[in-house]
């Protein structure tokens, strides 16, 4: 090949505006009159929140509404006197808290991805660190630091177990298994706070103490677990062609989402208890549970309608014609990629389920945000704190929301959505 | 045995392995199942009602309230019954709704198109304000508001902005059209609605002119002229025969030691609350589905319109946007539906919606009997959302945009 005779031309550097910060400014920001005007106007309402912001935070804030509120946000009035008299119930929430981290730690060993790795640590690492909250002695025991400190081991002893051959077999054939593990750790949490009468230690402490994000995080992983099969299974319901089953679940869904969920909580507060004899065992707390889980279900029912229905049918036809029977083509075929696509949704009424149960206040029971709202109005000297409390439960539940939607985009890149 | 077998087939199969057999007794089961378990529930409760002497029925509605509302757009005696009282309560929602949706809209679609400008900074600041708005409970957010404003100064030391907007711990007062006589103002409106309907008109005629000839019509130019001039003349005629305008304009005024003020509209905290709160959390949720759905329009698609030669808000007018609106709307008629239902916190913040005027009548009525009204009364409007939203999906799946 003959070589080029004329010497390429020398290559020129790209001029000053085109890179570094200026060129990047300069692409980004004012690459037009009216971006540059609104890059002006952006930067002077920033400026204006954040001195503004800040200088609240910094100066006039007032912090120590929060401080003085401080157990009872976790857990409400669950170890005040009238809760359980004569005795420290703190260890039991600490304690149902630490089978969470073991099962945090376990799910690590388990799988060995790094989200579940970094949720775990993060999670058990937030809880230990809470044990150095410089409080005084007498509100924040010893045995409640140390309670949360063993956030720490008890993590290294679940992941430690699920190294352990036991691991394997569960990760083999495990399905089973860890619905089992988790209904066990379920029960075992509800009796530990609801205590048995007769044991000592574990006194019955009735649920209209139970409060604070306690409460929350109870009527949220309750409804996350149970809104979802209920979901599917109405969703199915819904396509189907037998015209009851149809007409059922169209009623069920249409009414549930046609209704405001306070509406449906007081509801159950009036009519229930009517429906069974009086001196039946009544408990505000499951009424609450089922309403939020069932509320839940109609709108899971509809996303999972829509994954569905995206679905090409060629997908259902090829496995009938495969020669799998109707049952397994729905389970095996349709409905894991069904989900599959519609993962945001449902990671979204996941966080809309967490932030509604906010909304139990109105049958009378403390969650963090009705305890904040009650200790505000109830206490004249802390009136004027009120915007701290409620910017305090802002920052509550957007982390938990947050993470909540960090894990759901996680679990969609595993699984491939958008990239097949 | 053969002739058992015989009775019990269907068509040549056993009746137990017959598809059509197992799946009606299937549904008729399940069917059964559930009314008996509906019927159990509804009869346990009116014999626990009858039992326990607990009031019950609809007679209540003809009674006097005898509480008073605090919000009210329609006129309102403690003297009206229950059932008025209700009617009252739901144009409070309804008006909160409206509202609520119109301006939750117009910030989301905003906030939705600035996360997709070029602008570096305003990208960031839309997420940042979706990303916050949408994982704080609303009802955390309503309250965050109530109490600031609860914190502002009483209403005798408020701002006074340009002595016509007073802002205070009582809510809003701005200046409003006020009708001296009704049936003046409601002649005029009549009036402006038939100029807007000549207007509409005229803008369609002269659109399809332009279209069909190529000759330059000015439709939206021609359309809004008419509409402002009908309407001047409605407005000029009404005075000069009646001699008075049909609307006149009514600033607040502070009164006595300015203890309270009269004349303009005054947004009372409550409402003024609830819509804060309603319109920021919703505009949230709204710009993320105006987001996806003008991602959902192919490039190609922007692309091949700007070869054309359109300019860039042209695209975005008549090719962006009308495919986006297909993905857009379902999702958007649910946020609507959404906002309605939320606006069931108002009682939260102290303004008498539907739901909060339903908890405080239970005092004096039968909670069931009220509840079972109000319920019909939510569901009612979600009907009438998703109605509204079908009918826009088959228009624009038929009617081709």
């Amino acid at each position: 090949m003959a070589s080029p005779t004329a010497s390429a031309p020398e290559t020129m550097l790209p001029p000053r505006s085109e890179v570094g910060v200026i060129g990047w400014m300069y692409a980004n920001l004012f690459n037009t009159w009216y971006n540059g005007v609104l890059t002006v106007i952006s930067i002077v309402a920033l400026l204006l929140a954040l001195g503004f912001g800040l200088k609240w935070i910094l100066t006039s804030a007032d912090w120590t509404v929060v401080v003085r509120l401080d157990g009872r946000l976790i857990i409400g009035l669950y170890n005040t006197e009238a809760a359980c008299p004569g005795q420290n119930c703190f260890w039991r929430p600490q304690v149902a808290l630490l089978m969470v981290t073991a099962l945090l730690g376990m799910a690590w060993g388990l799988s060995g991805s790094r989200v579940t790795r970094n949720v775990a640590v993060l999670s058990a690492g937030v809880m230990a660190a809470f044990a150095f909250l410089p409080y005084r002695l007498e509100t924040m025991g010893l045995d409640v630091r140390l309670l949360l400190l063993a956030n720490l081991p008890v993590l290294a002893g679940g992941w430690a177990l699920a190294r352990t051959p036991l691991g394997t077999r569960v990760r083999i054939s495990g399905v089973g298994i860890v619905i089992g593990v988790l209904t066990v750790i379920g029960v075992l949490t509800l009796v530990l706070l609801r205590g048995l009468p007769g044991v000592p230690g574990l006194q019955p402490v009735p649920v209209i103490y139970w409060g604070g994000l306690m409460l929350n995080l109870l009527l949220a992983v309750a409804g996350i677990t149970l809104s979802l099969p209920i979901g599917i299974a109405l969703a199915l319901g819904r396509r189907s062609h037998l015209p009851v089953v149809k007409v059922l679940c169209v009623m069920f869904i249409e009414v549930f989402r046609g209704v405001p969920l306070i509406t449906l909580l007081f509801m159950s507060q009036v009519l229930v208890p009517l429906a069974f004899p009086e001196d039946f065992p009544q408990n505000s707390l499951f009424r609450a549970a089922v309403m939020i889980t069932l509320f839940s279900a109609a709108y899971m029912a509809e996303n999972i309608r829509g994954g569905l229905q995206a679905l090409h049918p060629g997908q259902a036809e090829a496995a009938r014609a495969l020669g799998l029977p109707g049952w397994e083509t729905t389970l095996l075929i349709s409905l894991p990629q069904a989900i599959r696509n519609v993962i945001p949704a449902i990671v979204g009424q996941f966080i809309g389920l967490f932030k509604d149960t906010s909304l139990v206040y109105i049958i009378g029971m403390l969650d963090i945000v009705e305890i904040g709202r009650v200790f505000v109005q109830g206490n004249a000297e802390y009136r004027g704190s009120a915007r701290e409390v409620f910017v305090f439960l802002a920052l509550v539940f957007w982390v938990f929301s947050y993470g909540m939607s960090y894990i759901g985009g996680k679990v969609e890149e595993h699984l491939g959505v958008g990239h097949r | 045995m053969a002739t058992v077998l015989r009775i019990l087939t269907y068509q040549g199969i056993p009746v137990w392995r017959h598809v059509l057999i197992i799946q009606w007794t299937a549904q008729i089961v399940s069917g059964v199942v559930v009314v008996a378990l509906v019927v159990w529930f509804f009869a346990n409760i009116s014999n626990a009602i009858q039992e326990r002497g607990i009031p019950y029925g609809f007679s209540f509605l003809s009674r006097e309230y005898q509480t008073p509302i605090g919000d009210h757009f329609i006129p309102y005696e403690s003297s009206d019954t229950f059932l008025y009282a209700l009617g009252v309560a739901s144009t409070n929602t309804l008006l909160v709704a409206v509202i609520g949706t119109i301006l939750a809209t117009m910030l989301g679609v905003s906030i939705g198109l600035a996360r997709l400008s070029g602008n570096w900074i305003v990208v960031k600041l839309a997420t940042v304000y979706v990303e916050f708005f949408r994982n704080v409970p609303l009802l955390v957010q309503l309250l965050f508001w109530f109490f600031l404003i609860l914190a502002l100064p009483p209403v005798s030391e408020g701002y006074v902005i340009g002595d016509l907007l007073y802002v205070n711990n009582g809510g809003i007062s701005l200046p409003w059209l006020y009708a001296a006589s009704v049936n003046l103002a409601l002649t005029w409106l009549a009036l402006a609605v038939v100029a807007v309907i000549v207007g509409v008109v005229l803008n369609k005629w002269l659109a399809h002119r332009e279209a069909m000839t190529g000759r330059p019509s000015y439709p939206l130019l021609s359309g809004c002229a008419a509409v402002a001039v009908i309407g001047a003349l409605a407005w000029l005629v009404l005075s000069f025969t009646t001699g008075e305008s049909p609307l006149s304009l009514s600033t607040p005024e502070p009164q006595g030691r300015f203890g309270r003020i009269v004349g303009g509209f005054t947004v009372r905290a409550g409402l003024l609350v609830l819509l804060i709160g309603l319109v920021m959390y919703t505009a949230g949720f709204i710009a993320e589905i105006v987001r996806a759905g003008i991602q959902s329009v192919g490039r190609g698609q922007i692309e091949a319109a700007r070869a054309l030669g359109l300019s860039p808000m042209n695209v975005l007018r008549n090719v962006t946007f009308p495919q986006a609106l297909r993905v857009i709307i379902p999702p958007l008629i649910s946020q609507f539906l959404n906002l309605t239902k939320n606006s069931s916190l108002g009682g939260a913040v102290g303004y008498t919606d539907l739901t909060s005027v339903a908890l405080t009548m239970t005092q004096t009525a039968p909670a069931v009997s009220i509840f079972i009204i109000v319920m019909l009364a939510y569901l009612a409007m979600s009907l009438t959302w998703s109605l509204i939203g079908n009918l826009y999906n088959r228009h624009i799946r038929f009617g081709g945009g």
